[in-house]
């Protein structure tokens, strides 16, 4: 990622109408992971003779509008010539409507291109989406780029805009880009995807298969260990006088291994047995609950293979086997309220 | 062009459904997320290029105090997929995506689970309806939200057999039916296995993202905050997650117990009335008998008196068997049960190792044994 600094300039402004005042407060964006992954996607299905792709960015505004959050992004066809460009606008709208019955809660901010050239253009794109009616007015329209050149990193910047007034005709076709900082954030909950996602990325055909319990735990370990060793290798090198010591560092090691607790073996003993007596008591039951369920449903509708007699016979007969089923159940449910309350 | 086809055998999933998947299953947490599915079938891998959520219909607020309704407002999302307003919404947004070069083939549609509470009715009769009225070669996908907030990603695949298809069409599942087409409640769902397949593109995406490129040796730093400050400390990378490394055991054994109790509460009813329609049966089959044999008494006396005989069969008319209760409920109950027992074996067994792990730690001397 480009690690650019950021200078913030109170950018200028268009033509105000009177009663609003559009803020010249420095702007922040966050980018979600899944709207640069529909951005990359997108690229990937261009036309082959379509150098860069468009498309409408959606997200949330904080309330001072200080913040742009971009979560979702959706594809808008357009064609660029020598002279003239052109937007499926009716697309946009169209798509636009649909998305946001889906995601109430999501408006426009913006719009992304997949190459990092800013030009007549994108100025005259940026103008549509910043304007008012359609765009984002009075708020800014934000503009990414993402760059996917084949053989180069791929590059992110994030641009709002400003009018500048050339002359009146002109107008339309002419923007000042402002760069702005943008940090990409997920949450909690993308994390084990996307963690998922980085397993495939050292991977020859690009994918992976979904991980089971064990399988995360094991390798959450051995990550674990690789960076122990990586630590204790440099801790090694220090003292043989190979590599600087540095202070802070073994500051930070020490405070680091100042987090293992100090605990009697006694209450470790004790409340391991516990824990573990409730974990395995669970497992247990919920098979047994599972069995139980089985059998009694086998039974239920099995009857007949075992008699082979009269209609009415088996009927009771497999109603008697059913009672029992049913009881074995609520026997199980007793039980397993014993072990609740316990650790309760 | 259905019998020249092998059967679909994996499901590959994009990275980028994934995380839409995840975005939207999250967002809307605990009340349940559906969406569509689209993409393409290559050879008997089923190619999930991308995903879209399904519009949410808000139920209006005054009735809440209808009962009917208030049941009926949680499953509005749930039951979304086959909705008629949806299909139009679904099949108008292919259209859409069809014009900017996405795959736009219908492949099924994803729900998001608690738990793993997935197996119930909607889920049966939105895979029914996809599977019978949109495209045979669909799936659906279950993220399990709490379940992936633990560390691992739940992303799991289903189809419904073709038994239980068959079966489902015409509603057969009184016992005699089941009997006959020995249809179990393993037999409900077939997994496929998940794939996550990433494009070039978001390959080396995350691979600058994890590793930033140093320009040159990295300087020791200064001082205790300046390391604390750097970059390094508050790292983005996406592996490990450590998540999966806490030992935190009691809210999902109390979460699992708490649902098998349920399920444990929807079998006894379900066993209370198959045992009510025993009983009723059994009366009436009584009652039967006895008619006959009232009816073959009088037409005996009635023989010797050489008067015509009544008909014998006139009980058809007169008694009404009690329909046999449908055991589909107790089928996809035991299937459910099944789920959280994998669910915790699996939980359990990570857990397990983790418990050792954390004994061997703080007790050193006692794993040298």
């Amino acid at each position: 990622m480009a690690e650019d600094s950021f200078l913030h300039l109170a950018r200028p402004l268009g033509p105000v109408s009177v009663g609003t005042a559009p803020t010249t407060a420095p702007l922040n964006v966050v980018i979600q992971p899944q709207a640069i992954f529909s951005i990359l996607d997108h690229s990937l299905r261009r036309n082959a003779d379509q150098e860069r792709v468009i498309g409408t960015l959606l997200g949330t505004r904080s309330e001072d509008g200080g913040e742009v959050e971009v979560r979702s992004a959706f594809a808008v066809g357009h064609s660029e010539a020598e002279d003239q460009v052109e937007v499926d606008m009716e697309y946009h709208k169209q798509m636009l409507a649909l998305h946001l019955k889906a995601n109430p809660r999501e408006v426009l901010v913006g719009w992304y291109a997949t190459a990092s050239e800013l030009n007549t253009f994108s100025a005259l794109i940026q103008n549509f989406y910043s304007g008012q009616g359609d765009g984002t007015w009075p708020h800014p329209a934000v503009h990414l780029t993402v760059s996917t050149e084949a053989g180069k990193d791929l590059e992110t910047r994030a641009y709002i805009s400003a009018p500048v007034g050339v002359t009146a005709e002109r107008a339309a076709d002419s923007a000042a880009f402002i760069p702005v900082p943008y940090e990409l954030r997920y949450g909690e909950a993308d994390k084990s995807g996307l963690e998922a996602i980085a397993n495939a990325k050292d991977v020859e055909e690009r994918s992976t298969s979904v991980m089971t319990d064990v399988e995360a735990l094991e390798r959450a370990i051995e990550e674990v260990l690789g960076m122990i060793d990586r630590v204790s290798r440099y801790v090694e090198s220090v003292i043989d006088e190979e590599t600087p010591a540095s202070t802070a560092m073994g500051q930070f090691l020490l405070n680091a291994l100042a987090l293992a607790p100090k605990v009697e073996p006694a209450d470790v003993e004790r409340d391991f047995n516990n824990h573990i007596q409730d974990v395995l008591v669970v497992s247990y039951l919920a098979n047994t609950i599972r069995t139980q369920m089985e059998l009694s449903n086998r039974l239920a509708t099995a009857q007949l293979t075992l008699g082979g007699g009269e209609a009415t016979g088996t009927t009771g007969e497999g109603n008697q086997r059913n009672q029992r089923g049913g009881k074995g159940g609520r026997q199980q449910r007793q039980e397993r309220a014993a072990p609740e309350e316990a650790r309760a | 062009m259905a019998e020249a086809q092998a059967p679909l055998a994996a499901v590959k999933v994009e990275a980028l459904v994934v995380m839409k998947i995840i975005k939207h299953c999250s967002q809307t947490f605990p009340t349940t997320a559906t969406g569509s599915l689209v993409g393409m079938d290559v050879d008997g891998t089923l190619e999930i290029t991308n995903s879209f959520p399904f519009p949410v219909v808000e139920m209006p607020t005054e009735s809440h105090f209808d009962n009917a309704a208030h049941n009926a407002a949680p499953n509005a999302a749930a039951a979304a997929p086959r909705a008629k307003a949806n299909a139009a919404y679904q099949s108008e947004m292919i259209r859409m995506i069809r014009e900017v070069n996405i795959d736009a083939n219908n492949a099924g549609w994803y729900t998001s689970a608690n738990m793993g509470n997935f197996v119930n009715m909607n889920v049966i009769e939105n895979q029914f309806f996809y599977q019978k009225e949109m495209n045979e070669r669909t799936v659906a996908l279950v993220h399990d939200v709490s379940r992936s907030a633990q560390g691992s990603l739940s992303l799991r695949a289903f189809r419904l057999s073709a038994k239980f298809i068959e079966a489902f069409k015409e509603n057969k599942f009184n016992s005699e039916e089941l009997q006959k087409s020995n249809l179990r409640h393993q037999d409900i769902f077939e997994e496929l296995p998940v794939e996550i397949h990433n494009s070039h593109l978001i390959t080396s995406f995350i691979h600058q993202l994890q590793c930033p490129n140093p320009s040159g040796p990295t300087e020791l730093p200064a001082s205790l905050s300046a390391l604390e400050a750097s970059s390094f400390s508050k790292s983005t990378t996406l592996t490990p997650n450590f998540d999966n490394l806490s030992l935190n055991i009691d809210p999902f054994l109390e979460k699992n117990c708490d649902l098998l109790l349920d399920s444990i509460e929807t079998h006894n009813t379900e066993v209370n009335n198959y045992q009510y329609y025993q009983r009723v049966l059994g009366r009436e089959q009584q009652k039967i008998n006895n008619w006959k044999q009232k009816r073959t008494q009088e037409n005996a006396t009635r023989a010797t008196l050489k008067q015509p005989l009544l008909p014998e069969d006139e009980w058809q008319r007169l008694f009404k068997l009690p329909a046999e209760p449908s055991r589909l409920d107790s089928m996809l109950n035991t299937r459910q049960v099944e789920q959280f027992s994998r669910q915790v074996d699996s939980f359990v067994s990570a857990t397990t190792g983790k418990m050792f792990a954390v004994k061997g730690n703080l007790l050193p001397g006692e794993t040298a044994k």
